[in-house]
């Protein structure tokens, strides 16, 4: 077309048509035609090392397992080593398929157990970052004080006279009653305990420890009844005779160290690790709240949670 | 005059005839603008797929010597960093000692050695985030509060916490003291000693995490305590703190937020800030 063509208002509308279509394909072909445009079928998306049913493996953890499998950095390790390293992980990868496949979630206790932990684990993970202050702690401790007491101790004497045939003693329980009455009031009046056991015929039960032992474990030893009573002693008291199954007993106690609240500065360090599992209880309780919250759950009739 | 019929048609048909081929040249002109801007666009499109498709196929190492590829990360990092971690580690990226959030300008690296792999494994599973995968080894332990676990005498019995704990206020302080010793700060000498000696000891024992030089092991996220670099502020105060009440801090897991695009273009753009823009 001659410049004089162009001139001609018809031809040159057509021209800067013809212009404008062929400027615009040829700027969207360059873009399509690239060298290195991304494949248009991808088997494996970029950032994946493998997939497996159309669940990838990333990239980033084949590179540390491959690191952490052969103790070498990922660009020393050989192609060998990683096919093998990847294998490993397609395989496993497949055994998690299956897994859900089999709905193991549902019916392996022990793969139930270890999801409730991971979603108890990743609830806690952000409350846990929360530094305690000295004042928090303070405050947890007042309003806990209770759990803070620490274990009292006792070391005594259990006396007792037994009655009916019980390891072949032939006094009656009116009898026994009546001495271990004489007894303690011999006792109380300053006598030995030797003395007054010799005199009427006490003998140790059996039941205490020897020396000093932690309430705890002096109840496990003496039984619910005569603990009751040997809590409430104080050092170099006597009881009052106690009927019990296998005779009549009395108490003395030798050293009573009774249980108090520890103070703040010596219960510290339990504080602080109980503050921190009150903060976890509380993240998993409020994780549980909200999948509740969003949880249609029917209870059969006649059964409450 | 009178002007013939013909003549009087022709001169008023003239300026219409202007105006209608004025209309249809901007019509083609928009056209034209059009067909440009479209293949522009389709253009800038494809560019950032194959970019994007670069960025993800690259080994993470890789992909930061590229400044191409360092250039389309930080145009997709810089959006995402500032809404999901500028919160903590800051708008310039210079962290925040008040919720130890680390520096990621300084170079200084608290778990790995600050290559794009590493800081995109932490990106992807966080820190003490509790998931697998996840950094999570230890936690600073509180010195002050620490005590000793023990059961009371009888084997099989719940256990308490008894013993006090690992170190009293004075002793923290030593510990300081010897900080700022082999950071070269004022310091007081006899403290430094008694400090010196307490990191030494079984019972506090800050060489098993921090490595016996004490230039800190990135495998626990144990920091180095030589470099005078404190995520959670280095005062003499902020470093009671620390071994008094002991550090827990964590960072959360990305995996399920972000594209693997958007972290690796976060690991490249971090990457590239700790280099000096630089890779």
């Amino acid at each position: 077309m001659s410049a004089r063509g162009l001139l001609n208002p018809s031809r040159r509308r057509i021209a800067l048509s013809v212009v404008g279509v062929v400027l615009g394909l040829a700027l969207a072909a360059t873009g399509l035609f690239q060298r290195r445009g991304p494949p248009r079928q991808t088997a494996v998306p970029p950032g994946y090392a493998a997939l497996v049913n159309g669940r990838g493996v990333l990239m980033s953890d084949f590179i540390s397992e491959t690191q952490t499998e052969t103790e070498k950095p990922f660009g020393e390790t050989t192609a060998a080593e990683r096919a093998r390293v990847l294998r490993q992980m397609i395989d496993e990868e497949l055994l998690v398929q299956r897994a859900l496949a089999l709905d193991l979630p549902e019916t392996a206790t022990e793969v139930r157990t270890a999801l409730a932990d991971a979603v108890d684990a990743q609830a806690a993970a952000p409350v846990l970052a929360e530094q305690p202050t000295e004042a928090a702690l303070f405050a947890y401790y007042q309003k806990h004080r209770a759990r803070y007491e620490s274990y009292g101790s006792m070391q005594l004497r259990d006396l007792v006279l037994h009655v009916g045939g019980f390891q072949n003693a032939d006094q009656t329980f009116s009898q026994a009653d009546a001495d271990a009455i004489e007894a303690v009031y011999q006792l109380r009046s300053g006598a030995s305990v030797e003395h007054v056991a010799e005199h009427f015929g006490l003998v140790d039960s059996g039941r205490e420890g020897r020396g000093a032992e932690l309430d705890f474990a002096a109840k496990l030893h003496l039984g619910s009844q005569l603990y009751e009573i040997a809590q409430r002693m104080s050092t170099g008291q006597v009881s009052d005779p106690i009927a019990a199954s296998d005779g009549v007993h009395v108490l003395v106690m030798e050293v009573r160290r009774a249980p108090a609240v520890e103070d703040f500065p010596t219960a510290r360090a339990q504080v602080y690790s109980d503050y921190r599992q009150a903060l976890v209880r509380q993240a998993e309780r409020a994780n549980l709240g909200i999948l509740r919250g969003h949880a249609q759950i029917l209870v059969t009739p006649g059964l409450s949670e | 005059v009178s002007i013939p019929t013909e003549l009087r048609s022709a001169a008023g048909a003239r300026p219409a005839r202007r105006r209608g081929r004025f209309h249809r040249e901007t019509l083609f002109a928009v056209v034209l603008l059009v067909a440009i801007g479209g293949g522009l666009a389709v253009r800038a499109r494809l560019h950032r797929e194959q970019l994007a498709y670069r960025l993800l196929a690259e080994l993470p190492d890789a992909a930061a010597q590229d400044p191409g590829l360092r250039r389309f990360a930080a145009s997709v990092a810089k959006p995402i960093f500032a809404e999901h971690c500028a919160a903590c580690h800051g708008v310039d990226m210079r962290g925040n000692p008040a919720v130890g959030a680390p520096d990621l300008t300084d170079g200084v690296w608290l778990w790995g050695d600050g290559s794009v792999y590493d800081i995109e494994r932490i990106i992807l599973y966080g820190v003490r985030a509790g998931i697998s995968n996840t950094r999570d080894v230890d936690d600073m332990p509180a010195y002050g509060l620490k005590g000793t676990f023990a059961y009371q005498g009888v084997p099989g019995f719940e256990g308490r916490i008894v013993g006090g704990a690992a170190l009293d206020s004075g002793e923290v302080w030593a510990l300081v003291q010897y900080l700022l010793k082999i950071n070269h700060r004022p310091y007081q000498g006899e403290a430094a000693s008694i400090g010196e000696r307490l990191s030494r000891q079984g019972s506090t024992s800050c060489r098993d995490c921090h490595a016996p030089d004490l230039k800190g092991v990135s495998d626990y996220g144990a920091p180095n305590l030589t470099i005078n670099v404190w995520n959670n502020g280095g005062t003499p105060q902020d470093l009671y703190n620390s071994i008094y009440f002991g550090r827990h801090r964590m960072m959360p897991a990305w995996q399920d937020v972000l594209t693997l695009e958007q972290i690796r273009a976060l690991a490249v753009y971090i990457h590239s800030a700790s280099h000096g823009g630089r890779s």
